[in-house]
């Protein structure tokens, strides 16, 4: 299986140094969305990139659904392009749910990673009593209704016509990179990510963690990044960024970089 | 085919020798391979005579590389797929050009994608008797190459070049001077030399202009971009001008454009800074010409009072048939009836003016009358002309005119126009208007007093050797150009409007305005238009979502003979995935200009995504893949940007679609380990599907 991950997955390695950094993408993009970021940590890191099983570029055949179910599966495929690559210690930086990914990775195999940098990073999206992740129930289910009629549309043979700018404003910003893949893996992968809580198990997260956030992002309220400081298991640190946006890596690379390079073990 | 019922043979009777002649002398590849399906007989006389071929096809199928065309002597591998790929970086590069070389042995005529200097190597050392070279290459120019290396490795293997073109090659300047001062007598053997490309940032300078003539005395066609801005040090002025006539005496084609005009800079009127360019050292240059037939002088600074030179040009160069001049003022300003500057260049078939800031409508329909075989007429950014000056000259040059482009003419949008255009409606064949639309108040007021008393010269006229008029015979000429205004009227005081010819329509919309008004605008009914280029340019990044939903493609079923469309929304600019709060992502825009496309039964497509500047990304968004599918009966689609695997696949849903590409041709095509959206095995995966199946014709 890890020859052709890697091949199925787009891995690539670029850059030399000892120190390896591991990027992850979020849905809804693939690694191109690291291309500006890249240069700042070429010439120090051996920099690995690869594409979740569900982005654009991948091979859309690749997409199991009765396999990626949860977020578990995705985490099995990191684990298993690291143990390909013949990595024992990385430094992972992940973005959204990729974040997530990295957390749960680092929880099964707490030896591979030195460092988690999560950018974007919300355990649980939803409301609950108590705790304000930033969307409501209802938000979402406008959401899903124009990823359903996407589905129905292309499952039809019509055109898929809904835009990330067709969703309220509150849910725009990180929804949109969700409507850039095929409309059933959309809907699919929407429902995992609209679901996933991962309140319980930030306190069996031993790594030490970095969490950016931007201060502006719609999607993770300033609250959240409190929140996960205070129910990590290891160390962290809060970086806010002052600029808007869930996706730093292309709205503000420059400010993401050096933000990452400070985030950086030393 | 023709059958002589009555005799009762056919052209099957005909001896080989001559059919083999009549089939080789069609050059329309769809006809030819109609040809070759006639009959096992045909089929072999086609492939043995087609003299051009068009590679198409993914190097991983190389071994299915036709071996059937002994005669082709004109090859173009530039479009291989993956498209941009290094054959030097393929597995095996020497069995590449090994197949290649075998099933094409004689070339004279070469076009390939040259990647990098290895690939150049590898292509040009298996066909060293090449004549023309055409190199392209979109991406960036390598590093690695020192100034001039690529161009020297491409003469050292073809020393019978006599044709380069690098109007599509991304390269520098510096790169041209040094492979010429190589190679002396390769050089002194070119007859034709294309350097005019808009990827570089400034243009030749005058000693480079000076150099490269100097290098290449034997020059039929030259053609380069070159900074004429005074305020550059070593911009080309005078002196280099002249030398390029006392250089190359026998050019008969000359194109110097200055690299901002090669951007599609849209203006009017007059710059700030005026050229270093004399009248005389026009007049001078016109003198050492002789041969000269196409000549284009497409700079970005005016040259004021300039109808001398262009008096004088017609009689120095009497092979001059086509002209094009940006900011020449004064080149047409005609006192009562007397014609002066490029009005007395009769001779000509084709004329481009540009930025003429002190063009009227006298000096227009001056034009109209001296011009009098003029077949093409382009004007852009010539804000006094009206539209009785341009109804005027298309009036009098109704016998020849058949192609007409009027662009960034404040007083010209689209409706006045059409309206100008009427006198010659059941000509034209190819026309280009802005898409400016205004209100229909505007055009009541015109509809008076729009006669002109004209005094004419009489048409054959002699002009003697310094270009003036002999016998001027005084007509009193009254056109009344009402005449015509009610002709099919349809009752409502509008009339409906045929363009019986047209074939060819080319527009240009501002980003958001919608195409709709197209039809009242006075193009209502072309029923032999077959081809549509529209070009969308602005940047949607401060404006708010379109009011309507769509842009309106589907106004264009009205014409039923359109089956091929370039929709060039390259140029809009806008926001991928980063759109602020209160802005909209280009995919909802891809959705606004495409929504309706299905509804036209097109065979062949261009679509050049929107851009987001930033990111250097032309992408095909979710709603751009889900509409494109919806053409059913779509042959061939050319997408000019990137596309993701996913998206791609929608296409394989479009049963007659079997020439698909994305072709990155902009400056600068992304490099593909920076952007991910189309790599080589989805390519591969994409083509493979595409050609399992069946086609029906």
């Amino acid at each position: 299986m890890g020859h052709s991950l890697l091949e199925a997955l787009n891995v690539r390695v670029v850059g030399s140094g000892e120190k390896i950094l591991v990027l992850a993408h979020g849905f809804g993009t693939d690694q191109s969305a690291w291309q500006r970021i890249l240069p700042f940590f070429r010439h120090d890191h051996r920099i690995v990139l690869f594409d979740l099983v569900c982005a654009g570029t991948v091979n859309p055949d690749y997409f199991d659904f009765s396999r990626y179910t949860s977020l578990d599966a995705y985490v099995d495929d990191l684990l298993c392009i690291l143990d390909a690559l013949r990595i024992d210690r990385c430094t992972y930086v992940g973005h959204s749910v990729s974040a997530t990914i990295g957390i749960l990775a680092s929880i099964k195999r707490p030896q591979l990673f030195n460092k988690l940098i999560l950018v974007g990073f919300s355990p649980r999206i939803l409301n609950d009593h108590n705790y304000h992740g930033g969307f409501e129930q209802g938000e979402i289910e406008q959401v899903f209704s124009a990823m359903k009629a996407n589905y129905e549309a292309w499952v039809n043979g019509f055109a898929p016509l809904a835009v990330g700018a067709d969703v309220p404003e509150a849910v725009r910003e990180f929804s949109r990179t969700l409507f850039n893949m095929r409309p059933d893996i959309t809907l699919f992968v929407s429902r995992t990510v609209f679901n996933s809580d991962l309140r319980g198990v930030l306190g069996l997260v031993k790594v030490p963690c970095s969490i950016i956030q931007t201060a502006k992002d719609v999607s993770v309220p300033a609250s959240v990044a409190a929140y996960v400081k205070n129910h990590l298991g290891g160390r962290s640190t809060v970086h806010m960024l002052n600029i808007e946006g869930h996706l730093p890596h292309l709205s503000a690379p420059n400010l993401l970089a050096q933000e990452l390079r400070r985030a950086l073990p030393k | 085919m023709a059958t002589a019922a009555a005799a009762g043979t056919t052209i099957s009777d005909l001896p080989d020798v001559i059919l083999s002649n009549i089939i080789a002398a069609v050059s329309d590849v769809r006809s030819r391979n109609s040809a070759a399906l006639a009959c096992r007989k045909w089929c072999l006389l086609e492939r043995a005579t087609r003299a051009a071929v068009s590679l198409r096809g993914n190097l991983r199928d190389l071994f299915m590389v036709p071996n059937c065309f002994p005669s082709v002597s004109a090859l173009d591998l530039s479009l291989l797929s993956p498209w941009g790929h290094p054959l030097s970086s393929a597995s095996d590069p020497a069995l590449i050009a090994h197949v290649l070389r075998h099933a094409f042995p004689s070339l004279s005529s070469l076009t390939f994608y040259a990647r990098n200097l290895s690939t150049i190597q590898l292509v040009a050392s298996q066909w060293r008797s090449a004549e023309h070279v055409k190199l392209v290459r979109w991406h960036q120019r390598p590093q690695v190459a020192a100034a001039g290396d690529e161009l020297k490795m491409l003469f050292s293997e073809c020393h019978r070049l006599k044709s380069l073109d690098l109007s599509s090659f991304y390269c520098w300047t510096d790169d041209v001077p040094p492979a010429l001062e190589a190679y002396p007598s390769l050089a002194s053997n070119l007859t034709r030399f294309d350097i005019l490309n808009p990827s570089f940032s400034e243009g030749f300078k005058s000693d480079e202009i000076k150099a490269i003539t100097k290098s290449c005395p034997n020059l039929r066609e030259f053609k380069a971009a070159c900074r004429f801005d005074p305020r550059y040090i070593g911009f080309v002025g005078d002196e280099a001008l002249v030398s390029v006539s006392v250089n190359c005496p026998k050019l008969g084609v000359l194109h110097l454009a200055d690299t901002s005009v090669l951007l599609n800079a849209r203006g009017d009127g007059f710059t700030a800074e005026d050229a270093s360019i004399n009248v005389a050292t026009l007049i001078e240059a016109f003198s050492g010409l002789p041969l000269l037939e196409e000549l284009v002088l497409d700079i970005c600074n005016n040259v004021r009072d300039s109808g001398a030179a262009f008096e004088v040009l017609n009689s120095r160069c009497p092979k001059l048939r086509s002209l094009k001049l940006g900011f020449f003022h004064g080149i047409s300003m005609p006192i009562e009836s007397k014609l002066d500057g490029v009005a007395l260049c009769q001779g000509l078939k084709s004329l481009s003016i540009r930025n003429v800031g002190d063009l009227d409508d006298m000096g227009l329909i001056g034009i109209g009358r001296g011009c009098c075989k003029l077949a093409e007429f382009k004007i852009h950014g010539c804000s006094k002309i009206t539209m009785k000056g341009m109804r005027t000259l298309a009036s009098l040059l109704r016998k020849t005119l058949v192609d007409v482009g009027v662009s960034c003419c404040r007083n010209l949008p689209a409706r006045q126009c059409l309206k100008a255009l009427e006198p010659i409606q059941d000509r034209i064949e190819r026309l280009h208007i802005d898409c400016i639309w205004d209100s229909a108040q505007e055009l009541e007021d015109d509809l008076d007093g729009v006669g002109f008393d004209l005094n004419c010269l009489d048409q054959d006229n002699d002009f003697d050797d310094d270009g003036m008029s002999k016998a001027r015979k005084r007509c009193k000429y009254s056109y009344d150009l009402n005449m015509e205004l009610d002709v099919n009227s349809n009752g409502y005081g509008h009339s409906v409007r045929t363009w019986d010819k047209l074939e060819y329509l080319s527009l240009w919309i501002a980003v958001g305005q919608l195409l709709t008004p197209l039809a009242q605008a006075g193009l209502d009914h072309c029923p032999n238009l077959e081809e549509i280029r529209i070009k969308v340019e602005g940047d949607c990044r401060e404006m708010s979502r379109p009011r309507e939903r769509e842009f309106g493609l589907s106004m264009l079923v009205n014409y039923p003979k359109l089956w091929k469309m370039h929709l060039d929304c390259g140029d809009t600019i806008g926001y991928a995935h980063t759109a602020p709060s209160g802005q909209m992502d280009l995919s909802l825009w891809e959705r606004f200009y495409l929504i309706g496309i299905g509804h036209l039964s097109l065979m062949e497509l261009d679509y050049w995504p929107p851009q987001d500047r930033d990111v250097n990304q032309r992408s095909l968004s979710l709603p751009a893949a889900g509409l494109l599918q919806e053409c059913f009966g779509l042959r061939k689609l050319f997408i000019h940007g990137t596309a993701h695997e996913h998206f791609m696949m929608f296409l394989l849903r479009i049963t007659e679609l079997r020439d698909v590409q994305l072709r990155e041709d902009y400056y600068p095509a992304p490099e593909n380990d920076m952007s991910t959206e189309m790599r080589a095995d989805s390519c591969s995966r994409f083509e493979a599907a595409l050609n399992r199946r069946q086609i029906s014709d």
